[in-house]
């Protein structure tokens, strides 16, 4: 355990020290306040808009905005926001075995699948940290502006992305257990993203899938069961323990 | 008017986020001499026109040298 | 008590045969210098060593332990220092070596006393400078403290000198030899000089096997009944010349040089002599054992 801990340490000292972590924060924190910000400049950029559109004969009513807007907003940012954090930290084991930086850990006695291990944590932690400043954001000021109780299922709701974000971690890590440069980490993580996503296109399949999980925000505006996504959600766990395994197995025969 | 003053709790900490992300990445910028591609002339045009986030992205997505 | 034993391992990329039949017994104590061209295979002998590739064939004990590949079981007794050693350029000495320590499984305070010592020894002490500021030197030193961490029975280095300048050579060279009483250090390298500075035993590697192996005064000695060479410098063009009649197999390697090859040591006299009855002056004399260098190109073929 002292060995994963020093890795993790490790890693956010890195972070720090290379600014990373900094840039990480404002993005959250930017991600989580353009959405309210977006809501609350509808009606007037549609008052803009009908302005320049009545010389014309159109006619655009004007819009009531609420909550629900606000989150509208944030599942269409988040993943943007995602994306950010995947090309971020797509290197973070290739550029170890590019250095060769992890060969003096290993001669130094680290465990293979403590370092691997410790590597997702890094990504897991920093993610759940990101997701959570962006949501409180949003949140913040939905309740500030508007009222969080007219929309329905708020926390659910926000976990399918979340817990996406964190299949498409356990991807990276597999990807760059198999690979050694980031580019064919990304390849191959989008690749599987991409295939998943067309797999959703046969109905039967859809509402198994992980990608399913990304429309957990329709919770917001029909309403619905949670239950629904259970199926998906115990398939993208299971998958993600899958890659985990698997990128341990493919690590620990890694020639570093 | 109305509009400017309801939009000040966002304006506010928006603007010390983009200017905080902004100036990190320019002191970053200055302080290397060398990056992964490109040099420091393009990293600057692109972090200041993209300012609002995506400049500052792409940067330390291409730009920066690993240590 | 043998630290290390090599029986039989080959090891090829491909069909590229890197080491074939690798052979060696590394007694404690004593520095092994490791020499070849570059591609000989040092650092894949060094990698198979350290569990970090896996030999075609053979067997490879440290310690008496077998060597695993991927795992750490026997790596934790040896100390590596790779020929470029790469760090977490963010970190500073002292914080790198805390973090090898973790790894290690040091305990806490163990860690700290080992640390500060080894940061006085590679002369790092008061550096709180990030490792991305380091010369290649500071480096190579961090890599030594790195290695010497665990108290390691092996400490293997590939090419510890070849990238430095004269004095972060010696610098290196005083460490290692220094490092001697505790451990046994296998250290690969092409620089001759290097070798004959510091170590007590060497082996020519050339095309993945042993050519030559033993202390340096027997690998030397082998190259010494071939006779040693005798060189000649003269003050004036005309009595090299006159010389050289008198004993026919010289060579003249410059106009008042001359050179004389398998010779044997009786012949010294004869020429002494010969110096005394005609009254010459030399400026030199001298007899040169054939030197690694010599040998080491022999071995290779050139």
């Amino acid at each position: 355990m002292r060995q994963v801990t020093a890795l993790i340490g490790k890693e956010f000292l890195a972070l720090k020290r290379t600014g990373k972590l900094w840039i990480f924060i404002i993005l959250f924190f930017l991600f989580g306040i353009m959405n309210p910000a977006v809501a609350k400049l509808t009606p007037w950029m549609m008052e803009m808009m009908a302005e320049s559109f009545s010389e014309t004969g159109l006619v655009v009513e004007s819009v009531e905005v609420s909550a629900l807007t606000s989150w509208m907003q944030f599942y269409k940012n988040i993943p943007i926001a995602l994306i950010v954090f995947l090309l971020l930290f797509s290197s973070i084991l290739t550029e170890e075995y590019q250095k060769g930086t992890l060969i003096q850990m290993v001669t130094k006695g680290a465990k293979r699948w403590k370092m691997i291990g410790a590597k997702y944590m890094t990504m897991a932690v920093f993610w759940t940290f990101g997701y959570l400043v962006m949501f409180a954001v949003t949140y913040g000021y939905n309740e500030y502006f508007w009222d969080n109780s007219t929309v329905s299922h708020v926390v659910l709701s926000a976990m399918g992305c979340y817990i996406t974000g964190m299949w498409l971690i356990s991807l990276i890590i597999f990807w760059s257990a198999v690979f050694s440069t980031s580019s064919f980490v990304l390849l191959a993580a989008g690749g599987v993203f991409f295939l998943c996503y067309l797999a959703g296109m046969i109905p039967e399949l859809h509402s198994y899938l992980p990608l399913y999980l990304m429309e957990t925000s329709d919770l917001l505006i029909k309403g619905g069961k949670f239950s629904e996504y259970v199926p998906s959600l115990l398939l993208t766990a299971g998958w993600s323990v899958v890659n985990l395994a698997g990128s341990v197995f493919c690590f620990n025969r890694k020639r570093l | 008017m109305e509009s400017i003053k309801e939009m000040l709790p966002f304006l506010i900490p928006l603007i010390i986020a983009e200017f905080l992300l902004l100036f990190i990445t320019l002191r970053h910028i200055l302080t290397h001499e060398n990056y992964k591609h490109g040099n420091r002339m393009l990293w600057l045009i692109v972090t200041i026109v993209g300012m609002e986030f995506i400049g500052p992205v792409l940067y330390f997505l291409l730009g920066k040298e690993e240590s | 008590m043998e630290v290390l034993t090599l029986s039989q391992v080959s090891k090829s990329f491909g069909t590229k045969k890197v080491v074939e039949d690798l052979n060696l017994n590394l007694e404690e104590h004593k520095i092994f210098g490791f020499v070849g061209q570059n591609g000989a295979g040092k650092t894949t002998t060094m990698k198979m060593i350290l569990g970090l590739l896996r030999p075609d064939r053979g067997e490879i004990f440290v310690n008496g332990q077998k060597v695993c590949f991927g795992q750490t079981g026997t790596s934790q007794s040896i100390g590596y220092l790779p020929d470029v050693p790469e760090f977490y350029g963010f970190m500073t000495p002292r914080e790198y070596l805390e973090l090898c320590g973790k790894m290690a499984g040091m305990p806490v305070e163990k860690r700290r006393d080992k640390v500060e010592e080894l940061l006085h020894l590679v002369g790092l002490f008061d550096s709180n400078k990030r490792i991305q500021g380091f010369s290649r030197g500071m480096k190579q030193r961090l890599g030594i403290a790195q290695a010497l961490l665990g108290d390691p029975v092996l400490l293997l280095c590939d090419e510890p000198t070849s990238a430095l300048d004269p004095l972060g050579r010696k610098e290196i060279l005083d460490i290692l030899s220094d490092v001697k009483k505790h451990t046994t250090v296998l250290f690969s390298t092409h620089i001759l000089s290097d070798v004959e500075r510091i170590c007590d035993e060497i082996a020519f590697l050339h095309k993945g096997r042993i050519a030559l192996q033993g202390t340096i005064e027997e690998v030397k000695g082998m190259g010494k009944n071939k006779g040693s060479e005798i060189e000649v410098e003269f003050y004036q063009e005309q009595e090299a010349d006159e010389f050289s009649a008198y004993f026919s197999r010289g060579r003249k390697k410059q106009e008042r040089v001359l050179h004389f090859e398998n010779q044997e040591k009786q012949n010294m006299f004869k020429m002494m002599q010969y110096l005394t009855e005609h009254q010459v002056a030399v400026q030199r004399m001298e007899v040169s054992e054939p030197t690694l260098e010599d040998l080491f190109l022999e071995v290779i073929g050139k």
